[in-house]
C-alpha cells in the first residue's frame, strides 16, 4: 500500500483520527517540550529536596507547607469529577443535545485525575517509599487516604472502565476500517456485536455505571473536602461549608473546562453542526447555575467570617478581604463574577455567543485556581492558632515548571487521544 | 503502663531558650528546626506592658490530630503516651504538619548534610569526628525503640521526611528524663509518670492550678502549663525566632 | 481475539510495576529513600564515658559532664553535684559544643604579613616560631620598662595562674574589663562597706528586692551569673518575696516584677537619693545600726573633714552630753544637732546628710527620672515595712539583726554618675539597717574586708608624669583603669601627662575592638600598639586588625582553675578539665604561657614563672614546684589539689569535677556575724576622704570634669550627656542577651541562629512620632556633649512597648566579632556610638554606658 493510500485511509475514518496534521504535529512537539521542562524541574527537585520549592514548614519557618501542588490536586481532581458527572447525567438523563460531549468529558476525567494523582506524587517528600508503604500500611481513617487512594485509584479505575465500556460500540464501528490501529479497535470493542440486544445491553450497563459513578464522584471529591474541613487545628479550613464547596466549584471549573475543549475541538474538527450551539446552551447553562451557586457560596463564607466574633475567622476574612490575599480573592471574585454576568446576559437574551462562553470557560478556570490556592495556603501563613506572626509563601520555578508540565502532559494526553480514538460518538451510518 | 506527661511552670520560665538549645543538641536537629521552642511574649501597653514566656514542645496528645491523618501509619500514639513518629515509614505528605494546631512538626526540606550550620567534613576535624554530622551527633538516634521496635529517636532526618519532638524517647527508655527538662536553669520543665502519684509532675498538677494550650481544640495534650494565662488575642511575639532552611 | 481487562488483570499488573520499580530502586543504591541510611555510628555503651569539667564560655564556670563516645564529645550537661547549677545550663553552655569543633577556629599560630588596621593576612607558623617571636619582644621591652607590656584580659578563668602569677613574672601592667561591667559599683562596695562586690540579695532570707537594673533573664549579676541567681530568686519569690525593677525596660524582668519603675537612664542617683529622703522624713532609719557600725555620728566641721582630736575621730555623746572619741566604749553618739567645740560649729554627719537630702524629694525625683512621685513614695514605704527594723533572728545559735529588704545591682553601675549613685544606694540600705544583715544586702560571698577600704581613703595625687594607668593621678585619684583612657591617652600623651605609653599588648580572652566603646577610638589607638599578641580561639576582630601574632587557645580542652564554685551559701571549687586532647594545634592558655615563659628565659629559678605559681596558687611542702622542671599543666594542679589536702590530687577533681566543702556557716557569712560585727571598720556615710581628694585635685590644676564628683555624700547633677542640643532627643542604653557572652560568642552558630541580627528597641508611640514602623531600617545617631562629635549606626527597629519612649535600646555581641561565616551581616554594635573619656566616664575612671542620640529612618 503507498502512502497515499495509507492516508486515504485514514481519511474516511471520522473526527480525524489517525490525520496527523503539521499543526498537531508542532502541538505535540510543543507539549513534549514543556512536559520535559517539567520533568526536569521535578528532577531536581527530587535531588535536592523540597527546598527547591517555595514551601516552607509552618509555625517557627512561617511559611505554608502545602502549595501549588495540594492547590492543583485538588483542581485537577474537582475538574475530573466535573467531567464524569456531565458524561453520567448525559447518559441518566438522555440529554441527545449533550451527547456529542460525552467522551470528551469521560477523557477529561480521566486525564486529569492522572495529573491530580501526579500532582500529589510530585508534593511527597519520599514518592517512592509512598509507592510501597502506602498498599502496605495505607489507613482508611486517614481523609488522606481516602483522596489518594479512594479518590484518584478507585476513581480513575472507575472513570477508565467507563470510559473503555461506554468506548466499545464506537470501537466496533471504527474496526470495520482497515487501518493500522485496527488491531486497537478490535482489542476495544473486545467481542461487541451491533446487534439490538447488545446494544441494548451496552445502554443498560453504561446507564449503571453512570448510576454507581455518581456517589463515588461525591464521596471521593467530599473526602478531598474532608482533608481541609476536618482540620481543627486549621481556621478557615474547619468548616461545614468546606466539603459542598469544593464540590460545586469542582462543577465550576470542570463545565468550564469542557467548553473551553469543545469550542477547541469543534473548530478543529470543523463539526459546528455535531457541536453546535444546542450543545453549547446546555453546558453554558450548567456553568451559570454552578457559578451562582458558588458565588453564594463565597458571599455565605464571607459574611460568616465578617460578622461573627470569632477571632479568627475574622482575621482570615480581613485577609482576603483587604491583605496580603486581597489581590487573589477579588481576582477570583471578579473571575467568577463577570462570567456569572455574561452568562446571564446569554441566558436571558437567548443568544449564546461560543467565544464569550470560552472566554467564561476560561475564566471561571482561572478563578477556580485562585480559590483552590486561596483555600491551601492562607490559612497555614497566617492563620496558626499560636502565635508565630504572619507568613509568605512565594512558589518558585520549580513548582510553576511542575504545574505547567502537569497542564502539557494533560493537552499531550488529549491530542494523542483525539487522534487515537474518535472523541465523539461515531454516528451509526459511519464515515462521515 | 506509664502515663508520660510534661509539666512547664511559667512562673518560673525566665524565656532563656536552653531548652531548644539542649533539645538541638541531644536531637541533632538541623537548621531552622526547633522540636522546642520558647515565645516570648508582650502584652499591653507602656507602661503598664507585661512581658512573659512559653515554651511549646510538641503536646503529645491524646487525642491527636495528627496520628488521625497519617495515611500509612508512622505518625502513632504510644501505649505510654509518646506521640511517635517512624522516619522509616513516613512518605512526607505533611499531613500531620498542616493537621497539628500547635505548628510543632519539621519537613526535612534538604539533605540535612547540607543544612548543619557548618562544613563539618573539616579535613582536620576528621581523625576526631570521622566526618559525623554534626560532630556531636548522637549515637543513639539511630535504633529502634519500644516493644514495637520502630525507629522513632531523632534519627530521622532524612530529606523528605517530618520529624518533631519526640520527649526524647532513647532518654526516656533508658530512664533518664528529656533534654530540656534537664537543661532548664530554673527547673521549669518537669517529665515523669503521671501513673506514679510521687512523681514531681502529677504532685503539681495536684497541687497548683494549670492549663493546656489550645484546650478547645479538644486534642488532650500531655503538656501541662502551671500558673500563667494561655497565650490570648492580645499577645505579641516579640524576639521570634524566625530562621528559615 | 482480545484481553478481557478484568480488575485482578489490572491489579496484577500494577503491582508487577510496582515491584519492578521498587527493585530498580533498591539495585542503583538509592537507598536514601526507602531505608534510612548514614554509615554506622561508633557504639554508645561501650566506649561511653563522663568527663567531669567546667563552662568555658560564661562567667562562672558551672559544672558540666561531657558524654563521650569514642573520643568523641556527644553533649554537654550539667553537673548535678555542682552548687552553681545543679545539674543545669543555660543555652550557651549547651551550644558550646558546636564551638569546640568549629572549623574555623585558629589552627595552627599565626604570624601577620600585612600593616594593621585592616584585616589580617596571616601566615601560618609552628609553635616554636610564634613563641620565640613573642618571647623576644617580651624580653626587648622587659628590658625598657617590663610595665610597657600591657596583658589585657577580657575574662581570664583562672586569677592565681594568669593574672597574678604570669603578670608578675613578666613585670607588665594588668588592665581588666572591669571599667564596662561593673567596677563603679565595686569601688561604691569597697569604699562604703568595705568587701569587693557590686550587691546581691541574702535569697533565702529576703522578701522585698529591689531589682535596679538587673538583666534577671538575660544576665547574671554581682559575683555570680544567670543560673545560680534565677534559682534562688525563684525560691524567694515561691516564698513571696516582691520584686520591685527599676530599669528603662521590663524586658530584663520578664514575668516577675510585681512593680516597674520605668526610670530615665542615667538618674538612678537621683532616685536613690529621694528614697534616702523619704526614709529619713518617715523616721523609718536604723538608729542603732547607723551609731555603732557607721561613720553617721562622726562631727564634721565647716570645711567638711572630721573634727578630730589626736588622730581619732570625735561624736557627741548624748549620755555624758560630751565630746568623746567614736571608738569609746558605752556611747550613745547624736545623729543630728548642731554642737559647739571650741568655738567651731560641729555636726554629725547624719545631720548633714539629712541636710543634704532636705531638696531631694520624690516629687523632685518624680521630675527628674520621669517617675510617679506616688511611686517613690510606695517604694520607701514598703522598704521600711519590709525592713523590721529592730527585729532580729537566730541563725545556728547566732542572733544577728533580720532585715528583710535588698537590692540587685551589677552593670548598672557603669553610667557617669555610677560610682555615687551606687553609694547612694548602698546608704539607702544603710538607713534601713540591711547592709550584711539576714535577709539585707550582700557584697560578696563571706565577709571580707577588701584591701581598697584602706587603700581609696589613703590615695594621694601624685604629681605627673603619672603612669599610662593614671593611678594616683590628678585625673582619676580613684581608678578602676579603664583601657579607654588608656587609648584616649595613647591617642595624647601629653594632654594626660604620661611620659611612657605602652609598647606591647597580650591580648587574653578579650576583643577589645568590638567589647569597649568608642570603637573608633580602639582602631585608632590599638594601630600604637608596637607589638600585639593574641590568645584567642578564633581569629577575633581584635586579632585580625591588629594582632602580630595569634596564637591558638583551646577551649574546654584544657585544664584550668581552681574555679571557686559557690552559690553563696555553699563553699565549693571545681576546675575545668579537658574533655579530650585540645585540637587542631590549638593549646591551653596555662600550656602557651609555660612555653611562653621558657622560651623568654622567665620559667625558671626564682622570680621565674614557677616560683611566682608556687606563690599564687598556694602550693604547700612537699607539693611545691621544683623551680628547676618544667610542669605538665595537670602535675601542677595535681599539687595543688594535694596542697589542699585532697590525697588523690588532681584524681579527685577527674572522677568528681567538684569538691564540696559545705555550706558557710552564718559567723563567716554576714558581715554582722563577725566578731566584732563587719571586722571593726566603720561603713561609709560621709566620704571624707572623697572631698580631701577633691581638694587635691583643684590644687594640682585639674579641670572640674574630674573633680565634680568627688563629694562627701553622693550629690546629683545632671548628666554631661544631657548637655548635647535638643535634637539628639533619645538616650541609647545597651544590655546584655542570654544568647551571647561578651564578644565571643554571637559567631557560634546554634546561638545565633536564634538571634542573628542586631536590633533597636524603640517604644512604638516613639517611632510612629518619627514615621518609623517595625522593621524599618534607621540610623541611629548619637552625640558627644563635651567635644561634639557625632557617630551613627544603621540597624533595624524592633518595636516594644516594654521600653521608655525618650529610650531606645541596643544589645551588646553583634559587631562582627570574628573573621567566622556566622558573624558576618550580624549588625553593629553600640560601643561604636558610645564614647569613651570626659563627660562619658566616672570619677572612678569607669566608662559610661548611656550616650544622647536620635533616631531617624535610612
Amino acid at each position: 500500500m503507498t502512502a497515499r493510500g495509507e492516508a486515504s485511509r485514514f481519511e474516511t475514518l471520522p473526527y480525524g483520527v489517525g490525520r496527523l496534521t503539521g499543526g498537531w504535529a508542532l502541538l505535540v512537539v510543543a507539549l513534549l517540550a514543556l512536559v520535559g521542562w517539567g520533568a526536569y524541574a521535578y528532577s531536581c527537585q527530587f535531588v535536592e529536596g523540597k527546598v527547591v520549592t517555595g514551601m516552607r514548614n509552618i509555625g517557627t519557618m512561617g511559611g505554608a507547607t502545602w502549595g501549588l501542588y495540594i492547590a492543583f490536586n485538588v483542581y485537577f481532581a474537582g475538574v475530573a469529577c466535573a467531567g464524569i458527572t456531565v458524561a453520567a447525567l448525559i447518559r441518566l438523563l438522555n440529554l441527545n443535545a449533550l451527547r456529542a460531549v460525552a467522551r470528551m468529558a469521560e477523557l477529561l476525567t480521566v486525564i486529569t485525575l492522572i495529573l491530580g494523582a501526579f500532582s500529589v506524587l510530585a508534593d511527597l517528600g519520599q514518592p517512592l517509599r509512598a509507592l510501597i508503604n502506602l498498599p502496605l500500611y495505607a489507613r482508611p481513617q486517614s481523609p488522606f487516604f481516602g483522596t489518594f487512594t479512594l479518590a484518584i485509584a478507585g476513581f480513575l479505575f472507575d472513570s477508565l472502565v467507563y470510559l473503555y465500556l461506554a468506548g466499545r460500540r464506537d470501537a466496533y464501528l471504527m474496526a470495520r476500517y482497515d487501518t493500522p490501529l485496527r488491531p486497537l479497535y478490535r482489542a476495544w470493542a473486545a467481542g461487541y456485536r451491533d446487534t439490538p440486544a447488545e446494544r441494548e445491553r451496552h445502554r443498560k450497563t453504561t446507564f449503571w455505571l453512570a448510576i454507581a459513578i455518581i456517589p463515588l464522584f461525591i464521596t471521593a471529591h467530599s473526602t478531598l473536602g474532608l482533608v481541609f474541613g476536618l482540620q481543627v487545628g486549621r481556621p478557615g479550613w474547619y468548616s461545614a461549608l468546606q466539603t459542598p464547596a469544593f464540590v460545586v466549584l469542582a462543577g465550576v471549573s470542570g463545565v468550564g473546562l469542557l467548553l473551553v475543549i469543545a469550542a477547541i475541538l469543534r473548530g478543529y474538527l470543523r463539526e459546528e453542526q455535531r457541536l453546535g450551539t444546542g450543545v453549547f446552551r446546555w453546558l453554558g447553562a450548567f456553568l451559570l447555575v454552578l457559578t451562582l451557586a458558588y458565588l453564594y457560596f463565597v458571599v455565605v463564607k464571607v459574611l460568616t467570617g465578617f460578622y461573627a466574633g470569632h477571632h479568627h475567622e475574622q482575621q482570615l476574612t480581613q485577609l482576603l478581604l483587604w491583605g496580603a490575599y486581597a489581590p487573589v480573592f477579588w481576582g477570583s471574585v471578579l473571575l467568577l463574577a463577570l462570567p456569572a454576568g455574561l452568562l446571564l446576559l446569554q441566558a436571558i437574551t437567548g443568544r449564546w455567543n461560543i467565544p464569550a462562553l470560552v472566554a467564561c470557560g476560561v475564566m471561571v478556570n482561572l478563578a477556580a485556581i485562585g480559590k483552590r490556592y486561596l483555600i491551601v495556603v492562607p490559612s497555614q501563613t497566617h492563620m496558626s492558632l499560636l502565635p508565630y506572626g504572619p507568613g509568605f509563601y512565594a512558589p518558585t520555578w520549580v513548582e510553576y515548571s511542575i504545574i505547567v508540565g502537569l497542564f502539557a502532559l494533560g493537552a499531550l494526553l488529549y491530542a494523542l487521544f483525539v487522534k487515537v480514538f474518535p472523541i465523539m460518538d461515531v454516528p451509526e451510518e459511519g464515515v462521515r | 503502663m506509664a502515663k508520660y506527661a510534661m509539666v512547664i511552670d511559667l512562673e518560673r520560665c525566665v524565656g532563656c531558650r536552653a531548652c531548644m538549645e539542649a533539645c538541638k543538641v541531644e536531637n541533632d536537629t538541623p537548621q531552622a528546626v526547633f522540636w522546642m521552642y520558647v515565645f516570648r511574649f508582650e502584652e499591653g501597653r507602656y507602661p503598664n506592658t507585661r512581658v512573659w514566656f512559653l515554651p511549646r514542645p510538641c503536646m503529645h496528645c491524646d487525642n491527636a490530630p495528627c496520628v488521625k491523618v497519617c495515611p500509612v501509619g508512622a505518625r502513632y500514639k504510644r501505649p505510654d503516651g509518646l506521640v511517635a513518629t517512624d522516619w522509616e515509614r513516613c512518605i512526607g505528605c505533611r499531613y500531620c504538619e498542616v493537621a497539628c494546631p500547635y505548628g510543632v512538626n519539621y519537613f526535612n526540606w534538604k539533605a540535612p548534610e547540607k543544612n548543619y550550620y557548618l562544613d563539618w567534613k573539616d579535613r582536620d576535624l576528621g581523625p576526631v569526628t570521622h566526618g559525623a554530622t554534626p560532630p556531636y551527633k548522637n549515637p543513639d538516634l539511630e535504633k529502634p525503640y519500644g516493644p514495637e521496635r520502630r525507629r522513632i529517636a531523632g534519627g530521622g532526618h532524612l530529606k523528605g521526611v517530618i520529624e518533631k519532638c519526640t520527649f526524647c524517647v532513647h532518654r526516656v527508655e533508658k530512664g533518664q528524663t528529656t533534654a530540656c527538662a534537664q537543661a532548664c536553669p530554673v527547673f521549669a520543665i518537669q517529665f515523669g509518670d503521671l501513673e506514679d502519684p510521687n512523681s514531681t509532675v502529677s504532685r503539681l498538677l495536684k497541687k497548683r492550678p494549670h492549663f493546656r494550650l489550645l484546650e478547645e481544640a479538644g486534642t488532650q495534650p500531655r503538656v501541662f502549663y502551671l500558673g500563667g494565662h494561655p497565650p490570648g488575642g492580645e499577645v505579641r511575639q516579640i524576639e521570634g525566632v524566625k530562621a528559615r532552611v | 481475539m482480545g484481553v478481557k481487562l478484568t480488575r485482578r488483570t489490572f491489579l496484577k499488573g500494577a503491582a508487577a510495576l510496582t515491584a519492578f520499580v521498587a527493585l530498580g530502586r533498591l539495585l542503583d543504591g538509592r537507598l536514601n529513600t526507602l531505608v534510612s541510611t548514614g554509615p554506622p555510628s561508633p557504639s554508645s555503651a561501650a566506649g561511653e564515658q563522663w568527663v567531669p569539667t567546667t563552662c568555658w564560655i560564661g562567667k562562672q564556670d558551672c559544672g558540666m559532664l561531657a558524654r563521650v563516645v569514642d573520643g568523641r564529645v556527644v553533649t554537654l550537661e550539667g553537673n548535678p553535684a555542682h552548687p552553681r547549677n545543679r545539674g543545669t545550663l543555660c543555652p550557651k553552655g549547651v551550644a558550646q559544643i558546636m564551638a569546640l569543633y568549629d572549623p574555623n577556629r585558629v589552627k595552627t599560630p599565626l604570624i601577620r604579613t600585612n600593616e594593621k588596621g585592616v584585616p589580617g593576612r596571616f601566615r601560618p607558623a609552628s609553635w616554636e616560631e610564634a613563641l620565640t617571636l613573642v618571647a623576644e619582644k617580651i624580653k626587648e621591652v622587659r628590658a625598657k620598662d617590663p610595665k610597657l607590656i600591657l596583658w589585657q584580659k577580657g575574662r581570664s578563668k583562672g586569677g592565681a595562674i594568669y593574672d597574678d602569677a604570669f603578670v608578675k613574672t613578666i613585670g607588665a601592667t594588668k588592665v581588666g574589663h572591669g571599667t564596662y561591667c561593673a567596677d563603679a559599683g565595686l569601688r561604691a562596695a569597697e569604699y562604703t562597706i568595705g568587701p569587693r562586690g557590686g550587691a546581691h540579695p541574702d535569697f533565702r532570707h529576703t522578701r522585698y528586692l529591689l531589682s535596679w537594673g538587673w538583666n534577671l533573664t538575660n544576665a547574671g549579676g554581682n559575683k555570680l551569673c544567670f543560673i545560680t541567681w534565677n534559682q534562688q530568686f525563684m525560691e524567694a519569690r515561691e516564698r513571696g518575696m516582691k520584686v520591685v525593677h527599676i530599669d528603662p525596660r521590663l524586658r530584663p524582668a520578664g514575668p516577675f516584677a510585681d512593680e516597674w519603675l520605668p526610670i530615665r537612664p542615667g538618674t538612678d542617683l537621683a532616685l536613690a537619693l529621694a528614697l534616702c529622703h523619704a526614709l529619713i522624713a518617715q523616721g523609718t532609719i536604723d538608729r542603732e545600726y547607723l551609731k555603732k557600725y557607721t561613720n553617721a555620728p562622726f562631727l564634721v566641721k565647716e570645711d567638711g573633714l572630721f573634727l578630730r582630736v589626736g588622730d581619732k575621730e570625735q561624736v557627741w555623746d548624748l549620755k555624758s552630753k560630751a565630746l568623746k572619741p567614736f571608738d569609746a566604749q558605752d556611747l550613745d553618739p547624736a545623729l543630728e544637732g548642731e554642737f559647739t567645740v571650741d568655738g567651731a560649729r560641729v555636726k554629725p554627719a547624719f545631720q548633714l546628710f539629712k541636710e543634704h537630702v532636705a531638696r531631694y524629694t520624690p516629687e523632685w525625683a518624680a521630675e527628674v527620672c520621669g517617675l510617679p512621685a506616688e511611686q517613690v513614695r510606695r517604694v520607701a514605704r514598703e522598704l521600711a515595712e519590709n525592713a523590721m527594723i529592730g527585729s532580729t533572728i537566730v541563725l545556728e545559735g547566732v542572733t544577728l539583726p533580720y532585715r528583710p529588704v535588698s537590692m540587685m545591682f551589677y552593670h548598672m553601675s557603669q553610667q557617669e554618675l555610677g560610682f555615687q549613685a551606687c553609694r547612694a544606694m548602698f546608704i539607702l540600705f544603710m538607713l534601713l539597717g540591711a547592709i550584711e544583715a539576714v535577709g539585707g544586702v550582700r557584697v560578696d560571698f563571706t565577709w571580707k574586708v577588701d584591701s581598697n577600704y584602706e587603700a581609696l581613703e589613703r590615695v594621694k595625687v601624685k604629681d605627673p608624669p603619672y603612669d599610662y594607668t593614671l593611678k594616683d593621678s590628678k585625673f582619676f585619684p580613684i581608678n578602676s583603669v579603664n583601657p579607654g583612657m588608656i587609648a584616649k591617652m595613647m591617642l595624647d600623651p601629653q594632654k594626660y601627662q604620661v611620659d611612657k605609653v605602652p609598647e606591647m599588648a597580650i591580648l587574653h580572652m578579650v576583643n577589645p575592638v568590638v567589647s569597649f566603646t568608642d570603637q573608633p577610638l580602639f582602631l585608632e589607638a590599638y594601630k600604637r600598639f608596637k607589638f600585639v599578641v593574641a590568645l584567642d580561639p578564633w581569629l577575633s576582630r581584635t586579632a585580625d586588625l591588629f594582632a602580630d601574632v595569634v596564637l591558638p587557645a583551646a577551649t574546654l580542652e584544657k585544664y584550668e582553675g581552681p574555679l571557686g564554685a559557690t552559690d553563696q551559701y555553699t563553699d565549693a571549687t571545681a576546675f575545668r578539665l579537658p574533655v579530650m586532647e585540645p585540637l587542631y594545634q590549638s593549646k591551653g592558655e596555662l600550656d602557651i604561657y609555660l612555653d611562653l615563659c621558657e622560651a623568654a628565659g622567665l620559667l625558671y629559678g626564682k622570680g621565674g614563672y614557677l616560683d611566682h605559681l608556687n606563690k599564687e596558687l598556694g602550693l604547700k611542702d612537699p607539693y611545691k614546684l621544683d623551680l628547676n622542671a618544667k610542669p605538665t599543666v595537670r602535675e601542677i594542679f595535681d599539687r595543688w589539689a594535694r596542697s589542699q589536702g585532697l590525697a588523690e590530687g588532681i584524681a579527685y577533681f577527674e572522677k568528681n569535677g567538684v569538691w564540696v566543702k559545705g555550706p558557710f556557716s552564718p559567723k563567716k557569712y554576714y558581715g554582722y556575724a563577725q566578731s566584732p560585727p563587719f571586722g571593726g571598720i566603720r561603713h561609709r556615710l560621709y566620704g571624707e576622704s572623697l572631698l580631701r581628694l577633691q581638694q587635691e585635685m583643684q590644687a594640682k590644676g585639674a579641670e572640674r570634669v574630674y573633680w565634680q564628683d568627688y563629694t562627701p555624700f553622693p550629690t546629683w547633677r545632671e548628666p554631661t550627656m544631657w548637655k548635647s542640643p535638643p535634637q539628639y532627643d533619645l538616650t541609647l542604653i545597651s544590655y546584655k542577651m542570654i544568647e551571647f557572652k561578651q564578644s565571643r560568642s554571637s559567631q557560634i552558630p546554634l546561638l545565633a541562629e536564634l538571634a542573628p541580627q542586631q536590633r533597636l528597641a524603640m517604644n512604638p508611640a516613639a517611632a510612629r512620632a518619627r514615621g518609623i514602623r517595625d522593621g524599618d531600617e534607621v540610623w541611629v545617631e548619637s552625640h558627644n556633649a563635651l567635644t561634639g562629635e557625632t557617630r551613627r549606626v544603621k540597624v533595624k527597629v524592633e518595636l516594644t512597648e516594654a521600653i521608655r519612649p525618650d529610650v531606645v535600646g541596643m544589645p551588646h555581641h553583634y559587631g562582627e566579632v570574628a573573621r567566622h561565616p556566622w558573624a558576618k551581616g550580624q549588625g553593629p554594635t553600640p560601643n561604636t556610638l558610645f564614647f569613651a573619656g570626659e563627660g562619658y566616664v566616672t570619677n572612678t575612671n569607669d566608662n559610661s554606658f548611656h550616650v544622647r542620640v536620635r533616631v531617624y529612618k535610612a
